[in-house]
């Protein structure tokens, strides 16, 4: 290094000096032409095939409007959107996150508020609608494409083979992971390299012990905390399953897991519905069933609950310029016809009312689900601040399950986390 | 005696020298074998030799990614970006080690200061700049973006090295009446040619492997490079090691090949460079 | 001591003496880089600040917050820990770099030099994973590091060290070691062929003169050789260092955008990023006061650095 001190000093100063300040500013849209052609943001590049398909059915009955699907990596989606949906080169119409992750976007008045452009969502139930309002209007956002369902996906085959039944208790459950392992088969496949899995798993294996819906009520009151017994007890439930997990599973990543479940390596897979799918093409001959987990003894519930949540949302981007046609694709999403095309392409549950999965799996997920529902309380509840309950559990649950902090420790990380922002309900 | 103790020093040299080549290379055989074996097979065996010379992963992966195309966009906005950057830095590295003028330490230190500075942290502003300039999803966005971040090395190098090179030739150019445009070209230049290299070389795998700008930046499919092209490649077949790994191989070999033809280029030109 | 390097006299040297040059040609020769340098690297560095003392919601400036989002960035739970922790493992991230890759780039550069024969296929060899995206890199090795499907534990296992075999990743001890063997794997060919140039720089009659005198060989390295190589080393300490804290790639490719098994990895470059792409709607506000906070650290840093660097240069 050549630069003398006081040189850099005073460039630094230079530096700070150059100041021009130029704010976020965009285009102005196009006027219309004949021929619109609607890009349609995604996360799922898995589901281009899938959605060329289904957008025909609009297509063929819209002549002049074409939708395209255009799908990012997962992981670099929620940067891509933010930025993208800031100009007029960005999509149209973009899958939204649902809860914590959308209100960015909602403050940023990045996308157009739907309640009264789309009659149809009056027909949506209330709490699935919630996924995509913004915290700050209560306005609607996106329309509702998806609930997520949250069970244990397990290989028939194999449960069969060692004449096993889904379990209707925690102890006939832990039995038959015990006889599977025994067998040298990995009962669970679960992740933890892939943070955004393990709050996951800890509403499949945790639910029952703290309550659900009983208890998150208590929690928006404020009378309920994570840190209190009930909640940190259904993490060290969740916990106690890891001697079914993999062979050093703090190494395990969320594509191992699949590739242990698919193989036949593994017997079972905690996870949500839409992994039925993936599995399904991985491999064909893999003969699937879904049970939830039973309330083990001294749980607060006493039935087997069913974790759930609405994945995501359609919305219709601010700065498009072909505004009033996104609308109308977005109105058609809402429809029973894209909830029924979505349910059969995709092979999941869609979010339009009244439309049932063929897929008996999805219908068995439906009706468990709607039977006996439990929130997915990080994600889709204390989301509306800095830190966020989910980004939090992500982080202390991987530092939990490596085993370098007790349940106490992480309950606690996620409470004063939270405790700086959230208000509770009176 | 001596003799012997010097086949045993080669013997011992050599042993070291393959060891560390099998750590240098090893992961990217295991990639290269993998690529001809099924998905199935790597699942169950993770080590070891393809049943039959299977090209079926080649085909997936080139009939999937349009490798060719990144490859293009990245050719393209690497060697413009390399070359804009070290002809910039050439000419006001030129400026600041040989011309006295006012201001001159300052503008120098304001120039090497970038050394420091982590460019990553301006891509939100960036972002915004890109937009109302309408370089969105433009590959002379990248291009110019790119060769302004190579600027603070490129001058760094070029004038540590300028500083070593006696001005007698140039002395004697301007005596003869040459002025200051041609004395560049026709002998600064090409006395500069060995830190050109260096520069040069330092320049072009990180730009090459940038993917953080075209993440954000671009936004067609046809104008992605490589890193990102691949990152979408990896999410579509995260799954299927196999296909993964041929389509590594096919991102990869173009490259090693121009390196390997170019190192004896290369170490002549970091020598000079670096003898100064 | 009187190194053995031909010093040309300082007039020759320095090359200064061509007085008066028009300004014309000066802004010519200068005024490319500078705009281009200036509007894409100093320009958004000053915006960032400027950004930073609002409150924005998403992409709007919302209020005038001054020093807010300073304090906001620094006090908030669980940042406010999660930042000196990240600063933490960039140098540790460096020292290790340093004591790995620049000692093993040595040698390798030292044993080739001494034998050519097959230099120019060990020198392609050794650089090869440099032509590798670091994200690519990142994941090959995670793949070939996983405990259930990676190479790497099975051929443990298959030559019977079973206990070595770990979840390497997934483990907050040897997290970042595999970090910086992974980061050193890739880059190994950087400190290499430099030094390799500076050695190949260095006249052989200097070390030849030494073993007249009756030095070991290595006793003639360290004596003669060694503190030739000083500008080198000065070089790749540099580059080591904007390395350092420019890493970001490769760590997500590894450890995800959460930096690994309980933040074993987080470094700043990472912490920036979850604030600017994953934080809340004041995201730009609070990402841009903590860009200029890593800006003033790594400004500072450097400072120190270089006078460190420039004391060990004149003292030879």
């Amino acid at each position: 290094m050549y630069l003398t001190r006081r040189g850099l000093i005073a460039a630094a100063g230079v530096l700070v000096m150059t100041l021009p300040a130029c704010a976020p500013s965009a285009p102005g849209g196009q006027t219309g032409s004949e021929q619109v052609t609607l890009d349609v943001w995604g996360w799922r590049q898995e589901d281009v095939a899938a959605y060329r398909k289904i957008f025909k059915l609009y297509e063929d009955a819209h002549p002049g409007v074409k939708v395209k699907y255009v799908p990012y990596k997962a992981d670099e989606y929620d940067t891509i959107l933010r930025t993208g949906l800031s100009d007029a080169n960005g999509p149209d119409v973009a899958q939204l996150r649902s809860y914590g992750l959308l209100q960015p976007l909602v403050a940023a008045k990045s996308l157009v508020p739907l309640d009264g452009q789309v009659q149809e969502l009056a027909g949506f139930p209330e709490p699935v609608l919630d996924g995509a309002r913004g915290e700050s209007d209560k306005q609607v956002y996106g329309v509702p494409f998806a609930i997520q369902t949250l069970h244990v996906i397990y290989n028939k085959g194999l449960f069969d083979k060692h004449g096993l039944a889904p379990p209707k208790t925690w102890d006939e459950m832990t039995t038959a992971f015990g006889k599977l392992k025994a067998a040298g088969l990995v009962p669970l496949a679960t992740t933890v390299t892939d943070t955004w899995m393990l709050p996951i798993q800890q509403e499949i294996f945790g639910a029952t012990t703290y309550g659900g819906h009983d208890y998150l009520t208590k929690m928006l009151a404020g009378q309920a905390k994570f840190t209190d017994r009930p909640w940190v007890d259904s993490l060290a439930r969740w916990k106690s399953t890891s001697e079914y997990w993999p062979e050093q599973y703090e190494g395990v990543s969320y594509v191992d897991a699949q590739a242990l479940f698919t193989s036949g390596k593994a017997a079972a897979f905690p996870g949500g519905v839409w992994e039925l799918a993936a599995f399904g093409k991985s491999n064909p001959e893999l003969e699937l069933g879904i049970f939830n987990v039973p309330p083990p003894p001294g749980a607060a519930a006493e039935r087997t609950l069913v974790p759930g949540y609405v994945d995501g949302s359609f919305g219709v981007s601010a700065k498009s310029p072909d505004q009033k046609a996104a609308v109308d694709l977005v109105r058609w999403m809402a429809s029973p016809e894209f909830g029924r095309a979505f349910a059969t392409e995709l092979r999941q549950i869609s979010a339009v009312p009244g439309v049932r999965p063929e897929d008996p799996l999805l219908a068995q997920a439906l009706a468990a689900y709607q039977a006996d529902p439990s929130p997915y309380v990080t994600y889709a509840y204390f989301s509306g601040g800095t830190p966020t309950a989910w980004d939090l559990a992500s982080e202390a649950f991987s530092t939990f399950v490596a085993g370098r902090s007790g349940a106490g420790d992480a309950a606690k990380h996620i409470q004063q986390g939270v405790d700086q922002w959230f208000k509770p309900s009176q | 005696m001596t003799t012997r103790r010097r086949n045993v020093r080669v013997l011992v040299v050599h042993a070291l020298l393959w060891s560390y080549a099998a750590v240098a290379f090893g992961p990217l055989l295991l990639v290269a074998i993998g690529s001809f074996r099924s998905n199935a097979d790597i699942l169950r065996q993770p080590v070891g030799l393809p049943d039959s010379l299977d090209l079926g992963n080649y085909v997936r992966a080139w009939e999937t990614a349009s490798i060719s195309t990144y490859f293009a966009n990245s050719l393209l906005v690497t060697v413009a970006a390399v070359a804009l950057c070290v002809a910039v830095s050439a000419m006001a590295a030129y400026a600041l080690s040989r011309w006295r003028f006012r201001g001159r330490a300052l503008l120098a230190a304001f120039f090497l200061s970038g050394l420091m500075i982590p460019a990553k942290l301006g891509l939100l502003p960036v972002f915004y700049m890109f937009q109302s300039m309408g370089l969105i999803d433009t590959r002379p966005g990248l291009v110019l973006l790119y060769a302004a971040s190579g600027v603070p090395f490129s001058i760094f190098v070029i004038m540590g090295f300028m500083r070593g090179l006696p001005g007698e030739l140039e002395e004697a150019a301007r005596l003869d009446g040459a002025n200051e445009g041609r004395l560049f070209v026709s002998i600064a230049l090409p006395l500069m040619r060995p830190a050109l290299a260096v520069v040069t070389v330092f320049q072009f795998a990180p730009t090459w492997n940038d993917f953080f700008y075209p993440l954000v930046l671009m936004r067609s499919d046809s104008k992605y490079t490589v890193p990102v092209g691949l990152t979408r490649f990896f999410g579509e077949f995260a799954t299927d090691r196999a296909t993964l790994f041929a389509g590594l191989v096919i991102a990869l070999v173009p490259l090693a090949l121009v390196f390997a033809f170019a190192t004896k280029q290369i170490i002549a030109g970091l020598t000079a460079g670096m003898s100064r | 001591m009187t190194t053995g390097r031909a010093r040309p006299s300082r007039a020759a040297r320095g090359g200064y003496r061509a007085g008066r040059t028009s300004p014309a040609w000066i802004a010519a020769f200068c005024l490319p880089a500078l705009v281009l340098y200036g509007l894409f690297v100093v320009v958004p560095l000053g915006t960032a600040f400027y950004y930073g003392l609002f409150r924005w919601e998403g992409i709007r400036p919302a209020e005038f917050a001054g020093l807010g989002n300073y304090g906001e960035v620094l006090t908030r739970y669980p940042l406010n820990e999660e930042i000196p922790a990240a600063l933490w493992h960039n140098v540790l991230f460096f020292a290790g770099t340093m004591a790995v890759q620049n000692t093993v780039g040595l040698g390798l550069a030292v044993l080739l030099y001494r034998n050519p024969r097959g230099k120019r296929f060990f020198q392609t060899v050794f650089s090869l994973p440099y032509l590798i995206s670091p994200l690519i890199v990142g994941y090959i090795w995670s793949l070939l590091l996983s405990p259930t499907f990676g190479p790497i534990n099975f051929m443990l296992r298959a030559v019977g060290l079973d206990s070595w075999a770990r979840p390497w990743l997934g483990d907050p001890d040897t997290a970042l070691p595999v970090l910086i063997l992974v980061n050193a794997w890739q880059w190994i060919g950087g400190p290499m062929l430099i030094f390799l140039a500076a050695l190949g720089g260095i006249p052989r009659e200097l070390e030849e003169a030494a073993a007249m005198d009756g030095a070991s060989p290595s006793r003639a390295f360290w004596s003669v050789r060694f503190p030739l190589l000083m500008p080198a080393v000065g070089v790749i300490t540099v580059l080591t260092f904007i390395g350092c804290f420019n890493l970001f790639d490769l760590v997500y490719a590894l450890g995800g955008s959460d930096g690994g098994p309980g933040g074993a990895m987080d470094v700043l470059g990472l912490l920036y990023y979850r604030t600017a792409f994953e934080g809340g709607t004041n995201a730009i506000g609070e990402s841009s006061a903590l860009a200029i906070m890593i800006f003033i650290l790594v400004f500072g840093a450097s400072l120190v650095l270089e006078r460190f660097l420039r004391r060990r240069e004149v003292t030879p």
